[in-house]
């Protein structure tokens, strides 16, 4: 944004955390170092679905350096099981023991825990627990589920059917019988996991003395964890510490409390020892949390020129055997949001979600990915059958600026967005009309390009009233302190959990222009639950808009104080002093719009406060501390537009990515740089899942991609370099006008990658419907057809 | 992931390798660049009670000519292979081969020995050297012998190797002035697997195919020389519409190994493109070269 | 299984290391050795995090065990940089921001240490065959792409007027 008014916002700025991350001195969990700390291993159920018959132990405690075995019987002595039921319509309530005591539900579903000298003993151990299991049949498949003689995954949801919601507005049906046509369209997507680089993995640290316990772990949600800790553990949330240090990636894999995390926490009580845990790979990708596998079809009714005037959309989603989210929470944001930036009036939903033998679901950065795929293949769609331009379908159904606020048919506001400029802008930037010469031309000469588009509204922030408009218990709020020292050094604070996206340096800009410092003199402190205010952690987009807005909120407090108190100090009006870089400047009273510096600095002001209270202007308390929390509205959008050049290679399938831009608007930038990172991880994410990611479950239910090797995710020679077109423009609501962003990458670039294909083999009249987009599936839709332009 | 508990033995010559494996016999397993078994190891699928490592003995080392042979020892790296200008110009197939394996730091440790002993359906050097023919020099208690590389790969993950026998060096025929080759690899990623590889060297005369080698791997247990195709196209034009049948003929001769997600159908497609590639790039190369 | 003494060269000094024959170089680093800079993300060779240099080439820790790199020079992520500079690849990766979370950093910087002395001059293909061997599920690759180039550049420029 040119010329924002702000003096360290929007201004790119080198990370305070790359210094240590990069001479290797960060400190991830496992580099913290516990005196006499015992190492935990999991056994984990080879089978499916089984009864557990018998575990015996006896062998494995008998091995040197083992100090116990536990199962799912100690825990449930230890623990209180996790009872997911929130009081949502249509959302079945069900509860997770800590660790199965009678049925596994999953290949790699923990049975029972070894605790040994360290983690070499501990997998010997592990492979001498003997356990005898029941085989019982398994599903795994979201459409066998939930036929009737399907086996039951979980005996609390009958049927495997854990969330059944609808919705309609206006009349669909009767829309679609005098319509013009009605398009239908699928969208598969497949079932993919996170995989951070660095897997889980905690340390657990029980002071018998004190009674409290020190919980050292990778989180996005410090505090909510803390909550959750204490609760299964039946202590007080002061009795818990959590601190989450540097966490090597997350993507929302890192949320929940998970059942390995609560057995190791639950052992350092009943030992008496630290005990610590670091999941391996293996376990990492079979028995961590699984995502998305999604199913959406929709029906589109359009008249002859290609207007939207109703849809209708049938999802489902496969959501593996436990709950440890709402099971409905991901995919109903996507029948939320799925009519995007385009108008219409008549909108009806149909959403399951199931179970089956597969490792549980966790939101994965952009829950809702397929959001953008389903909409925008959909217009693509309505061009293909009534043979229209898909840039001319778009543009017709766009919601226009003077439309703006608009209401959409699930009742959500949107506003502030601008889906017709950056749409605009990447057709610019991509020379469309350019584009279409070559790929004719490439034509004539057996060569297949393609040009995928895809516009994004993306939802980044969920304030409470979101929440309780929706019927969800829970908050969006986010919470703040700053503390200006004695010194006049600053020091900050915000519930978030980072993993990676550089809070460090982008916090520190919100306090410094909330206060009027540099952000060299502030720094932020964040993951320990004793130090930072409680809030709401980081998740979806939301710790630009919901953490930065709170500390920037927070800093202006602090700055009306210091003024304020510099007013009664210089014997003028506050309203006449400002604070630049730590310097109290005053109006000059000739007029201008000049500034004089006083002499004054913050270091000045804040030795008065601590040390001179009672010099201080009547009705000020000494020291300069501030808390603030800060609810942001029910919901903010940042927008995207994606433009996505492929060659698809006729003879062998592969794809090959010419050129990707995107053009974007997430309004203020807390730290430019960090946002541009953050697009690029985006649409990265995006692209390895459209072409290669795949968690693969056989017809027994065993999970065949267990390993690196078998689950692919993209390297540095299968993806293309990402043109950003900067459109930024504020959000005139929200705190500095900051919109948030950090998912929409993943959901423009399945749509501009999968329409892009589609556009490629248009001559061969094929489309591809389904994730990932692999050389055998292209070459499986291309056989025995030719080409029809020759 | 941790290996399960093994003793380790550093012989320092072949004498002692061949001591370690007569004693030990099937509870042991030798380690070369160890990027093949020691994956295996910590996932604990391959559990060997000892383990030889072979980093330590001389006799394994080097990469010389004899004649019209190249002499390369099993302990050479795959990233000397793919930048040794006496490899590069003696046997350009092998070096341009061994450049794609897997990613640079692979390279550094990976070995031919290990490589072939290991015999990977879809490995790039056990194609190059049944591609060219390649002798395979081995060491065992009866002293040493040859196998032809023909005679070498048995199966998937299977030669011909004795269990106290080991590879010591592997000879390959020089390519010839005028000579074209090349090696074509499809895989899902850079680096990965091949779902299918070709390599071909070829030798034009006066516009025609005076000589062919053709190779493919990654579809079938072990990897295919297409000898009779071979013959049958010598003395053919070296042109488009030739290259375009011989690399029918392939496909239709192989009989790819069905996958989950990689059909029988799919993987004939392929090695039809590939072959038809790799043919054009060699007669480029023999023709630029004359 | 017993113990064995082994005596490893790490940057430069030496550490007596008791430890079974199992134990992986990797973990002997970062619990014998207290070097926790190279971390481990798969231990089976895929993901690149653990990249050390042994001999000056770069090898996956992971799938070396650590007896078997006895009295062979090993350098790990804290030997690079000097006296609290950062090395130019360093410096490279924070000026264009080719780092996020960080834990696929060491690995990376191990392994282009070692590839620009081998080659000084690469172009783009190059940097990102190199690379491949190393997973990032943050960056998308491109700004380490950069800092690569950039730091081959500045490398050279030194040399040359060295």
């Amino acid at each position: 944004m040119r010329d924002s008014g702000f003096r360290y916002l929007n201004r790119p700025v080198r990370r305070t955390e790359d210094r240590r991350l990069v001479t290797g001195q960060g400190r991830y969990i496992d580099d913290i170092a516990v005196p006499g700390v015992l190492h935990a291993c999991f056994v984990r159920s080879p089978h499916a679905h089984a009864r557990i018959v018998s575990i015996d132990t006896a062998d494995a405690l008998a091995l040197p350096g083992v100090v116990a075995v536990v199962t799912g019987e100690e825990l449930a002595q230890w623990t209180k099981p996790l009872r997911m039921a929130p009081p949502i319509e249509g959302l079945v309530p069900v509860e997770v023991e800590t660790l199965p005591t009678t049925t596994v539900r999953f290949q790699g579903d923990p049975v029972a825990c070894v605790v040994a000298c360290d983690r070499y003993v501990a997998e010997d151990a592990a492979e001498l627990v003997q356990v005898e299991y029941d085989a019982l049949p398994a599903v795994t498949d979201m459409w066998r589920a939930l036929e009737p003689d399907a086996p039951q995954v979980d005996p609390m949801v009958a049927g495997n059917l854990v969330s059944h919601q609808t919705f309609a507005v206006g009349d669909p049906a009767a829309v679609e019988a005098r319509a013009h046509r009605v398009v239908e369209a699928c969208f598969d997507q497949q079932r993919q996991t996170h995989v951070p680089i660095e897997t889980r993995g905690c340390v657990a640290v029980w002071d018998l003395g004190r009674e409290h316990l020190t919980f050292h772990v990778g989180t996005q949600v410090p505090h909510p964890l803390r909550t959750q800790l204490a609760a299964r553990l039946s202590l007080d949330e002061s009795q818990v510490t959590v601190i989450s240090p540097d966490v090597g990636g997350s993507f929302g894999q890192k949320i929940a409390l998970y059942r390995e995390e609560l057995t190791v926490a639950a052992l350092a009580r009943a030992l008496r020892r630290p005990v610590r845990w670091r999941e391996d790979r293996l376990e990492n990708l079979t028995a961590a949390a699984n995502s998305r596998e999604d199913f959406c079809r929709t029906r589109a009714a359009v008249d002859e020129h290609g207007t939207l005037l109703s849809l209708t959309l049938e999802m489902r989603e496969d959501f593996g055997a436990y709950c440890f989210f709402p099971a409905n929470y991901l995919a109903r944001v996507v029948a939320m949001i799925v009519t995007g930036p385009y108008r219409v009036d008549h909108y009806a939903y149909d959403v399951k979600i199931v179970l089956s033998h597969k490792c549980g679901n966790a939101p994965m950065r952009a829950p809702m990915s397929i959001t953008s795929w389903v909409m925008e293949g959909t217009m693509d769609a309505i061009a293909r059958e009534l043979g229209l331009d898909p840039v001319d379908v778009r543009r017709r159904n766009l919601i226009a600026p003077h439309e703006l606020p608009y209401r959409t048919p699930t009742g959500e506001c949107l506003e502030d967005i601008t889906p017709t400029e950056t749409f605009d802008g990447v057709l610019r930037a991509v020379d469309y009309e350019g584009f279409r010469e070559r790929q004719r031309d490439a034509r004539t000469r057996g060569r297949y390009l393609g040009l995928g588009l895809c516009n994004v509204v993306e939802p980044t922030t969920y304030g409470s009233r979101f929440y309780k408009a929706a019927g969800i218990s829970g908050s969006g709020h986010e919470a703040s302190w700053v503390r200006i020292e004695p010194s006049g050094i600053v020091n900050a604070s915000v519930g978030l959990g980072p993993s990676g996206q550089g809070y460090e340096s982008a916090m520190a800009n919100a306090v410094a222009e909330g206060l009027g410092v540099e952000p060299s003199r502030v720094r932020v402190h964040m993951g320990h639950t004793d130090v930072a205010p409680y809030g709401m952690g980081s998740r979806g987009a939301r710790s630009g808009t919901a953490g930065g807005g709170a500390l920037f909120l927070c800093a202006q407090e602090a700055r009306r104080k210091v003024l304020t108190i510099a007013a009664g100090r210089l014997g003028v009006d506050a309203q006449a002093l400002r604070m630049v870089d730590g310097r109290v400047e005053r109006r000059d009273a000739s007029g201008d719009d000049a500034w004089l510096d006083t002499a004054l600095t913050l270091a000045d002001i804040a030795r008065q406060a601590y040390l001179d209270p009672t010099s201080l202007p009547d009705g000020l308390t000494p020291g300069l501390e501030f808390h603030l929390t800060y609810d942001p509205p029910a919901m903010t959008y940042s927008n995207s537009a994606h433009a996505c050049e492929v060659e698809v290679d006729v003879a062998t399938g592969a794809i090959s990515i010419a050129r990707y831009v995107v053009a974007e608007d997430c309004g203020t930038l807390l730290n430019p740089t960090v946002v541009e990172g953050q697009q690029h991880g985006a649409i990265a994410m995006g692209l390895s899942g459209a072409l290669f990611e795949h968690v693969v479950y056989d017809e027994a239910g065993q999970n065949t991609t267990g390993s690196l090797a078998d689950y692919l995710i993209a390297t540095a020679t299968e993806l293309p370099d990402i043109e950003i077109i900067p459109m930024h423009t504020p959000n005139r609501t929200t705190a500095a006008g900051i919109k948030g962003m950090a998912e929409g990458g993943v959901m423009g670039a399945l749509g501009a990658l999968t329409n892009a294909v589609n556009d490629a083999l248009a001559p061969f009249g094929v489309v591809a419907t389904q994730h990932p987009l692999t050389p055998m599936a292209m070459r499986d839709l291309l056989r025995g057809r030719s080409s029809r332009t020759g | 992931m941790k290996p399960a508990a093994f003793s380790y033995h550093r012989p320092h010559s072949l004498d002692h390798v061949l001591a370690l494996l007569a004693e030990h016999g099937f509870d042991a397993k030798l380690i070369a660049g160890g990027q093949s078994l020691a994956p295996m190891m910590n996932m604990r699928f391959a559990q060997p009670a000892h383990l030889i490592d072979l980093n330590g003995v001389p006799q394994l080392d080097g990469v010389r000519l004899d004649g019209a042979t190249l002499v390369v020892g099993a302990l050479t790296r795959h990233h000397a292979l793919a930048t040794d200008p006496l490899v590069a110009s003696a046997c350009p197939l092998l070096a341009e081969a061994a450049a794609t394996i897997g990613h640079y730091a692979i390279r550094q440790r990976g070995t031919l020995g290990g490589s072939l002993a290991n015999a990977d359906p879809a490995a790039q050097l056990p194609l190059v050297a049944r591609t060219l023919d390649a002798v395979i020099d081995v060491s065992g208690p009866g002293g040493a012998r040859d196998i032809p590389a023909a005679d070498f790969f048995v199966a998937a993950l299977t030669t011909t190797l004795e269990p106290d026998e080991i590879v010591t060096a592997v000879r390959f025929p020089c390519a010839c002035v005028g000579d074209g080759h090349a090696f074509e690899l499809f895989s899902r990623r850079h680096g990965d697997f091949a779902i299918a590889a070709c390599a071909v060297t070829v030798t034009v005369s006066a516009g025609c195919f005076e000589r062919l080698r053709l190779g493919v791997g990654g579809i079938a247990d072990a990897p295919l020389a297409l000898d009779e195709v071979a013959a049958e196209f010598a003395g053919a034009r070296a042109d488009a519409a030739v290259v375009e049948r011989i690399a029918a003929r392939v496909a239709s001769l192989v009989e790819p190994v069905e996958q989950p997600g990689i059909s029988v159908e799919y993987r004939r497609e392929l090695v039809e493109a590939l072959i038809a590639r790799a043919l054009t790039r060699a007669v480029r190369r023999a023709l630029n070269e004359t | 299984m017993e113990k064995i003494l082994i005596q490893l060269e790490v940057n430069g000094e030496q550490h007596d290391v008791r430890c079974e024959p199992r134990k992986l170089l990797s973990d002997v680093l970062r619990e014998d050795c207290g070097l926790t800079g190279t971390h481990v993300g798969c231990e089976h060779g895929v993901c690149g995090a653990c990249t050390v240099q042994i001999a000056g080439r770069p090898v996956r820790a992971c799938l070396t065990y650590a007896v078997q790199v006895e009295h062979e020079p090993i350098r790990t992520i804290e030997a690079i940089g000097d006296e609290g500079r950062l090395s130019a690849l360093q410096q490279a990766l924070s000026d264009h921001h080719g780092l996020q979370c960080g834990f696929c950093t060491p690995g990376i910087v191990m392994t282009f240490d070692a590839y620009l002395r081998e080659n000084p001059d690469p172009d783009e293909a190059q940097v990102r065959d190199v690379l491949s061997g190393n997973l990032c599920r943050c960056t998308g690759y491109q700004n380490i792409v950069r800092a690569v180039l950039d730091a081959a550049a500045r490398l050279r420029a030194e040399n040359a007027d060295a």
